[in-house]
């Protein structure tokens, strides 16, 4: 299950250590195009290449030349102000996104928890709703018969199997998702603010449950606000402004130094 | 092969697009039987009128073009917007973005096999005598699958740039039903026009739907080889333009 993922002009081979690094970024960069005005359609493209007026748009560096590695059973805390390419930086490493140049290596499988609940059918039933968040997962059929009611026991929804997930709350949709999350069996977790979900008894029971996955000796991403969350679960940390790394090193370090860049910024 | 690695996902979409679609509306999924019906009695009413055929040589020949049509139609269209439909399987997660094409052309083709089991009836009630060439109808329909997937793949690929490549693909299949031979025989063009019409690869499998399924014939090799070897470039153009354009798609969506 191993992948590499390097921008249009970039070879794997460039820059590539040897060592067993599970997650390795070396001098990544994205940029997005931000066009002035969205041209969408087939006519609009038509109509501005008759015009001769080619599209105008603003590019941006959501990440610049970002480099850091992960090791096997480290968890890694990313951190850093509202949009400086956090959760750019999880999504490119889960592949949803294709990095513009430098490269991506993953080794082992990854589970991306980027936003719990992604693909859930509102018209379809809790039960229906496990099986298919299941399959997105890649979690084999008969591992989730064998682990259906510890799902549903552990997102406290028992009595809601059969209710269509329209009529579910926030916070109940979240449970929902994390609980069948949780079952994936991958190498490599990325956990983009997913404590941010349900009640505070849910929070802690999330919070111990992802302990124990980091004390199995899994990889974990974590991208979290909550700065305390991230100091109890991660030794090391990197901190991103502007989609650069200003930081990286121990936690207690890098959380010192942000939280001195905001007070400074704000006074 | 992400088929087999997602296979559970692939049946879980194709079946779950089936049920909202479906569960929705008051008649269920007899909607899906009912409208090819309606649709055979409005044309069979009109066109027999107009081209004075009729009985139930043309009520079967006017419905083997009605379903294999509605296969490519209902196929396609639900193919164009499968990867804009779903965005979060996009944006969210990490699948190959493949499945979400294959598994609307495949819940499209399970919605054709229940239009194709009214045939059989249809068939059966009219006393239309069967031969081994019906052993062909899985062979011709693999055919028809990869071509659908193979259109298919480009236009949800394009549709994710192009938001108005619904309203084209509209217009083009409502063109393509009188460009194919839903209505009348392939006989009924004009020689000199005839080899421009067989391009066509939904004609080609319509024809050789008819031959063994109606008439008991053994389709030429002429036809097959044509509609393999359209299906392969068909495939491999979608194939093509799916992983050049795939990498954007969570950037464009």
């Amino acid at each position: 299950m191993n992948y590499v993922r390097c921008g249009p002009s970039d070879h794997p081979q460039s820059g590539t250590g040897s060592d067993e690094s599970m997650v390795q970024v070396t001098r990544l960069s994205k940029k997005f195009k931000l066009p002035h005005q969205r041209s969408l359609t087939a006519f609009d493209r038509l109509a501005a290449f008759i015009k001769r007026q080619p599209p105008l748009y603003e590019e941006f560096f959501a990440l610049r030349d970002v480099n850091f590695h992960v090791e096997k059973g480290e968890t890694l805390g990313i951190i850093g102000p509202n949009g400086s390419g956090k959760s750019t930086l999880l999504k490119i490493v889960a592949g949803v996104l294709a990095p513009d140049r430098g490269c991506v290596f993953v080794r082992g499988k990854v589970a991306p928890f980027l936003e719990l609940g992604a693909g859930f059918e509102p018209e379809l039933s809790a039960r229906e709703n496990i099986y298919l968040y299941g399959a997105i997962m890649g979690i084999p059929r008969k591992e989730i018969d064998r682990r259906y009611w510890d799902i549903l026991d552990f997102a406290e929804l028992h009595r809601f199997e059969f209710m269509k997930l329209r009529n579910f709350s926030s916070g109940m949709y979240a449970r929902l998702a994390f609980s069948i999350a949780i079952q994936t069996n991958p190498d490599i977790f990325l956990l983009d603010e997913v404590l941010a979900v349900g009640d505070e008894t849910f929070q802690k029971k999330c919070i111990e449950k992802i302990e124990e996955i980091r004390q199995s000796g899994k990889t974990i991403l974590f991208v979290s606000h909550s700065l305390a969350e991230v100091k109890k679960l991660c030794r090391n940390c990197i901190l991103l402004y502007n989609g650069q790394v200003a930081k990286i090193g121990p936690s207690d370090h890098v959380i010192e130094t942000y939280l001195y860049d905001m007070e400074k910024m704000s006074s | 092969m992400w088929i087999i690695e997602y296979y559970d996902l692939i049946r879980i979409l194709a079946i779950s697009d089936l049920r909202v679609k479906y569960q929705s509306s008051v008649l269920g999924f007899l909607w899906s039987l009912l409208n090819p019906f309606l649709m055979l009695m409005v044309l069979y009413v009109v066109f027999s009128r107009l081209f004075t055929t009729s009985g139930p040589d043309f009520i079967l020949f006017l419905f083997v073009g009605i379903t294999s049509y509605r296969f490519f139609s209902n196929g396609t269209t639900a193919s164009v917007s499968s990867i804009v439909a779903k965005t979060s399987l996009v944006m969210k997660v990490y699948i190959p973005r493949e499945v979400l094409v294959f598994s609307s052309v495949l819940s499209s083709l399970i919605s054709a096999f229940l239009e194709f089991i009214i045939l059989f009836a249809l068939l059966i009630v009219f006393k239309n005598p069967f031969t081994w060439n019906i052993l062909l109808f899985p062979i011709i329909t693999l055919i028809y699958f990869v071509i659908i997937y193979g259109v298919g793949l480009t236009l949800g690929a394009l549709y994710v740039f192009y938001r108005d490549l619904n309203q084209i693909w509209e217009v083009v299949l409502s063109i393509g039903f009188f460009l194919s031979p839903i209505l009348y025989p392939v006989t009924r063009i004009p020689e000199h026009m005839l080899k421009y019409y067989m391009l066509n690869p939904v004609t080609t499998i319509m024809v050789m739907y008819r031959d063994s399924l109606l008439y008991g014939t053994t389709p030429s090799a002429w036809l097959y080889g044509y509609s393999i070897f359209i299906a392969i470039v068909l495939l491999g153009i979608g194939l093509a333009v799916f992983r050049r354009l795939q990498w954007r798609f969570a950037e464009e969506i």
